[in-house]
């Protein structure tokens, strides 16, 4: 008998770990759906490079379907679920109705960005990035290069991702020097491929005294470069910028200061990860500059002696001795902004 | 919050303003006379976008704004023609097709510009302006009015053209009947697909012009739906100005002020919701339909295809 029992457990062992290998071996195909196309130097360019490095690890098929705009995906989500897709990387604010929804009707699993309260199980997951860290870096920065002590805050919308390192570039900035002026505006509600928006309303902050710009869009980006490199600052010199996610140093004429680059193939690969493991859809992911998937661009617009001071900042937010909470509420980041009036 | 409001300030914001507002009164007065000769043209952001590529194009290769513009306008052309074989010629479904056109040259566009500018993202020089002497000295207002591109004046004189050519020629008459009464225009001896054909192509020419404004000069550069819309504005700039070329200028420079408004409240710090603050343009847009609109008619044939001697 008790060799019989042991006979059993021995067999719902091996066909449990022959199970988990099967779970592990389901993960055959992720797709990623991003509105604009994957080269914008930013965030969808970010987004599809990280998918690919993270199926290329992972040893699965990637199925990229980008430049989908800001519309309705569901037809997109449904083929590719077709397809064979095990994981939908949904890589934009505006899927997160559609996609969970879709997930819900196919079964697939999907992982959409600034939604953390719709985690589910095995379904759906959250990746609620926050480049804060670095932001509050290029605030530092931006803080010791600015000759006319106004800087400038330019976003084409208010997504958490956005707002939290608009707040942490203001942080910076106020930490470094409190005297410095930071303006703060939106292009529009969603304005995120609107680049004459984005040159419209460059223009009128550096028009306000800004000579330093620190820029969030994806193609309104290229709008915000475009006006610092042909407008000049209220002392006639150039107005520097500041991106983020991407580094734009290829296509740069001289002005772009710095870039909080993004890294988010660790954040893929932890998916991929946690949906062998049947995790998918427990937990929150995140970047930071620990681990260097969040770190400061440097270029050659950077004084040397500035970079080493940032550095040095950065060393103490590696040993725990700066701390930067993100900020991700709207009223809350126009707050920390000088020109607010209660 | 006073010390920003400086006359560089209110300057550029003005100057903004007006750059925003040029694209959509040229989208404005070409749907105008598409409307007018009963063509409701859905399509004319699929002509903005393709106009502000093949804007942006020809004046990448050429260096030149001008030819850009040209380029600009045969963009807007070519969308315009397929308008004309399928909903003027052929009497299919206008709103079906401009959904289509809208959608199919903004994937288009996309695609292009993906092969061809996506890894280098080239940008135009700054536009040379073109000073009105003594105007153009006046402050603030001065260098915001009066120190434009050449082509900002034309357009300009566009809505006078375009209102004299409304009340005082033939073709205006014309286009009026094509919309209102077309079975009316042939029985006088005018071809009704002529003169509709005239109207939908001048609409094409007057969108890809203004995309071309909005990628050369708006931007400086062209990327993936770069209209974000501005051809939807146009529709209704030119549904709200019931046939009058010199309101559409007023609802597009309205527009373009309450852009410029937004940027002025947010760079004053003014603590309320961005989203508020961002409604305003439209708001006032609302407010102009509710206040003038009721008393709009739109041309009685408009949307619907003419077939000669039905009933």
């Amino acid at each position: 008998m008790k060799k019989l029992i042991m006979t059993t457990v021995s067999a719902l062992a091996v066909l449990g770990m022959s199970y988990s290998a099967t779970l592990a071996a389901d993960v055959e195909a992720i797709a990623i759906l991003t509105p604009e196309e994957g080269t914008d130097y930013g965030w969808n360019q970010q987004g599809v490079d990280a998918a690919r490095a993270a199926a290329e690890k992972a040893g699965v098929e990637l199925i990229v379907a980008q430049g989908l705009g800001y519309g309705d995906v569901r037809p997109t989500l449904r083929e590719l679920a077709e397809e064979g897709a095990d994981l939908m990387i949904a890589h934009a604010s505006g899927y997160n109705t559609s996609a969970p929804e879709i997930a819900e009707e196919t079964g697939v699993a999907v992982a959409i960005v600034d939604t953390p309260e719709a985690l589910k199980q095995g379904l759906i997951a959250d990746y609620t990035l926050s480049g804060h860290e670095g932001a509050y870096l290029a605030g530092v920065l931006a803080a010791k290069t600015t000759r006319s002590k106004t800087v400038g805050v330019v976003v084409s919308g208010e997504p958490p991702s956005w707002n939290s390192q608009s707040a942490g570039f203001a942080q910076g900035v106020k930490a470094t020097d409190p005297d410095i002026k930071v303006i703060y505006a939106v292009i529009g509600p969603a304005a995120y491929s609107d680049a004459a928006g984005g040159k419209r309303v460059t223009e009128s902050v550096i028009a306000a005294g800004a000579d330093v710009i620190f820029g969030q869009g994806n193609g309104s980006s290229f709008g915000m470069l475009q006006a610092v490199e042909t407008t000049k600052a209220a002392d006639g010199e150039k107005v520097m910028f500041i991106d983020v996610i991407g580094d734009k140093s290829s296509i740069d004429k001289g002005y772009l200061l710095s870039s909080v680059i993004w890294d988010i193939e660790p954040v893929y690969s932890a998916m991929i990860q946690d949906l062998k493991d049947d995790t998918f859809g427990t937990k929150s992911y995140a970047i930071g500059i620990k681990d260097d998937s969040v770190r400061l661009l440097k270029t050659p617009q950077v004084d040397e002696a500035v970079w080493e001071e940032v550095q040095a900042v950065r060393e103490k937010m590696v040993s725990g001795e700066l701390s930067i909470d993100p900020v991700f509420d709207a009223a809350e980041v126009r707050k920390l902004m000088s020109e607010v009036e209660e | 919050m006073s010390d920003l409001f400086t006359t560089v300030f209110l300057g550029a914001l003005f100057f903004g303003a007006v750059t925003a507002a040029v694209p959509l009164l040229l989208a404005g007065l070409g749907e105008q006379m598409s409307e007018k000769a009963g063509v409701l043209n859905i399509g004319i952001e699929g002509m903005m976008i393709f106009g502000a590529y093949t804007g942006f194009l020809g004046a990448y290769l050429s260096e030149s704004l001008w030819l850009g513009f040209a380029t600009g306008m045969l963009g807007g052309i070519f969308v315009a023609l397929i308008m004309v074989v399928l909903c003027v010629r052929y009497g299919l479904n206008q709103i079906v097709i401009g959904i289509g056109l809208t959608l199919g040259f903004e994937g288009l566009t996309a695609l292009l510009h993906h092969f061809q500018f996506s890894r280098t993202y080239p940008r135009l020089p700054a536009a040379e302006p073109f000073p009105i002497p003594i105007l153009a000295d006046i402050p603030v207002l001065g260098p915001a009015l009066f120190r434009h591109h050449l082509i900002v004046y034309l357009a300009l004189v566009l809505v006078i053209v375009m209102s004299l050519l409304y009340r005082r020629t033939q073709l205006g008459l014309n286009l009026q009947a094509a919309g209102d009464k077309p079975a009316a225009l042939d029985v006088a001896g005018v071809d009704v697909f002529r003169t509709r054909t005239i109207a939908v192509v001048f609409t094409g020419a007057m969108a890809g012009l203004g995309g071309a404004y909005l990628a050369n000069i708006g931007a400086g550069l062209f990327v993936p739906f770069i209209t974000n819309g501005a051809g939807f504005l146009g529709i209704v700039l030119a549904m709200l100005a019931r046939g009058r070329p010199l309101w559409v200028l007023l609802g597009a420079m309205l527009f373009g002020i309450c852009l410029g408004l937004t940027t002025a409240l947010q760079v004053a710090g003014i603590n309320i919701p961005t989203d508020v603050i961002q409604m305003i343009p439209f708001l006032a847009v609302m407010a102009m339909l509710v206040a003038f609109g009721r008393r709009s008619s739109l041309p009685a044939a408009l949307g619907l295809p003419y077939e000669r001697g039905a009933r």
